[in-house]
């Protein structure tokens, strides 16, 4: 039979860790709201970047003259994979969907004959792929706040555009959670290197529209296409922080949920056990009595 | 009238209806109104105008960005801007466009000094 006063610690253990678990929803929440702003906004000036340099790419896609940092090297031998992940766990199969996502798209490319190496962004990633037989190129953590994401866009940014030039990868992608509702988590790629043309995405043709640019095309692409790296990175770290803080929010309903159910289970096992070592202590003196 | 519409990295910065609105553009400033043609460019660091009856209603300092002009939207992607309305040479040292320079680029922070410190721009 359970003990009575083991049962009770048990009890309130599981309450005090629901009361954990309910307030880590509430900042998740909270959380969730400011960071699916932030993602929500910073998708116009995206899409308007992408738009600029799809009708800047679409219109001398005859030329063929374009930069190699654009479309892309012809003969691939080795891509970059950006695997952006969350700093914290504690957010359901955030984490692991998306490196199965990753594991799945590399053993691909090498089915191709085709190297993969790792840029890792959150804690987590950097730490599932050292433990992984891969070569990761860079890793950056802490992202907690805006300013920091920023920074990290930037470093990133950098270090692809280096990576590039010198030949030390032929293709960029990126890989996140993307945002779909407060209850979906999706981990999408995104093609950096070659330029992921937008006419797929959107019905909106930019060839139709006939731009008169200043300065000349390649001019203005030298100009955008670091832009475009920075807004496209930054725009997934911060889709991906708001996929996060949704994820926690959902798997932490679902703990303080759990944590509910137990405390009922645990609370019915208490009171019949109390009433059992009552009814055993009655049968005690009664039989105690009838014996003299 | 035209639509414009200021955006940066992370937000949208304003959007509303104008006569006319003057531009930094790389190679020179232009004026973006009604019915221009079909139009992009790289913005230069210096200062954006919106104008009203041959009069400058509002003025904006940007560091630097891409407009591009389609139709009846003038869609400016500025890296930073600041409205040079309540900035003067002694409040301007401590907003976060003149420390994000300061610590960037010396010379986009040179010309901000000149935008904000020439009367006649405001």
């Amino acid at each position: 039979m359970p003990n009575l006063k083991d049962l009770k610690t048990r009890i309130s253990s599981v309450k005090s860790t629901r009361k954990i678990t309910s307030a880590m929803k509430m900042v998740a929440a909270s959380k969730l709201r400011r960071a699916q702003e932030l993602a929500e906004s910073s998708r116009v000036y995206s899409d308007s970047l992408g738009f600029i340099l799809s009708s800047l790419a679409g219109g001398s896609k005859e030329n063929s003259d374009l930069p190699e940092i654009l479309v892309g090297r012809k003969n691939t031998k080795t891509s970059l994979l950006i695997v952006n992940s969350s700093d914290r766990g504690l957010c359901g199969g955030f984490n692991s969907n998306l490196f199965r996502k990753s594991i799945k798209w590399i053993a691909e490319k090498k089915s191709k004959g085709i190297e993969v190496k790792i840029l890792a962004i959150g804690k987590k990633a950097i730490s599932y792929f050292n433990r992984i037989d891969i070569e990761i190129l860079g890793t950056f953590d802490d992202l907690n706040n805006n300013e920091r994401q920023l920074e990290v866009s930037e470093q990133v940014k950098n270090k692809i555009t280096e990576l590039f030039e010198s030949n030390s990868v032929d293709e960029i992608f990126i890989l996140y959670n993307k945002f779909v509702s407060a209850i979906a988590q999706e981990p999408t790629y995104k093609s950096l290197i070659p330029l992921e043309t937008s006419d797929e995405k959107n019905n909106e043709e930019p060839s139709n529209i006939s731009f008169e640019f200043e300065p000349d095309k390649n001019e203005l692409l030298e100009y955008l296409i670091p832009r475009n790296f920075l807004t496209q990175v930054y725009g997934s770290i911060l889709e991906s922080s708001a996929a996060e803080h949704a994820a926690r929010m959902t798997s932490m309903d679902n703990a303080t949920r759990n944590a509910g159910d137990m405390i009922d289970r645990l609370t019915m096992t208490y009171n019949r056990t109390r009433q059992a070592v009552i009814t055993k202590e009655l049968i005690e003196i009664i039989s105690g009595a009838e014996a003299v | 009238m035209i639509e414009l519409k200021v955006v940066s990295p992370q937000k949208v910065i304003f959007q509303k209806e104008v006569e006319m609105a003057v531009l930094p553009g790389t190679e020179g400033d232009f004026a973006a109104m009604q019915d221009h043609s079909p139009f992009i460019s790289s913005l230069r660091p210096g200062q954006m105008a919106i104008m009203s009856n041959n009069k400058t209603e509002e003025s904006f300092f940007v560091s630097g960005g891409l407009v591009m002009l389609k139709g009846k939207i003038c869609e400016v992607l500025v890296d930073q801007i600041e409205s040079l309305k309540d900035l003067n040479n002694q409040n301007f040292k401590n907003t976060k466009t003149y420390i994000d320079l300061e610590e960037n680029n010396k010379e986009v922070n040179n010309i901000f000094e000149q935008v904000v410190s020439n009367p006649s721009y405001k």
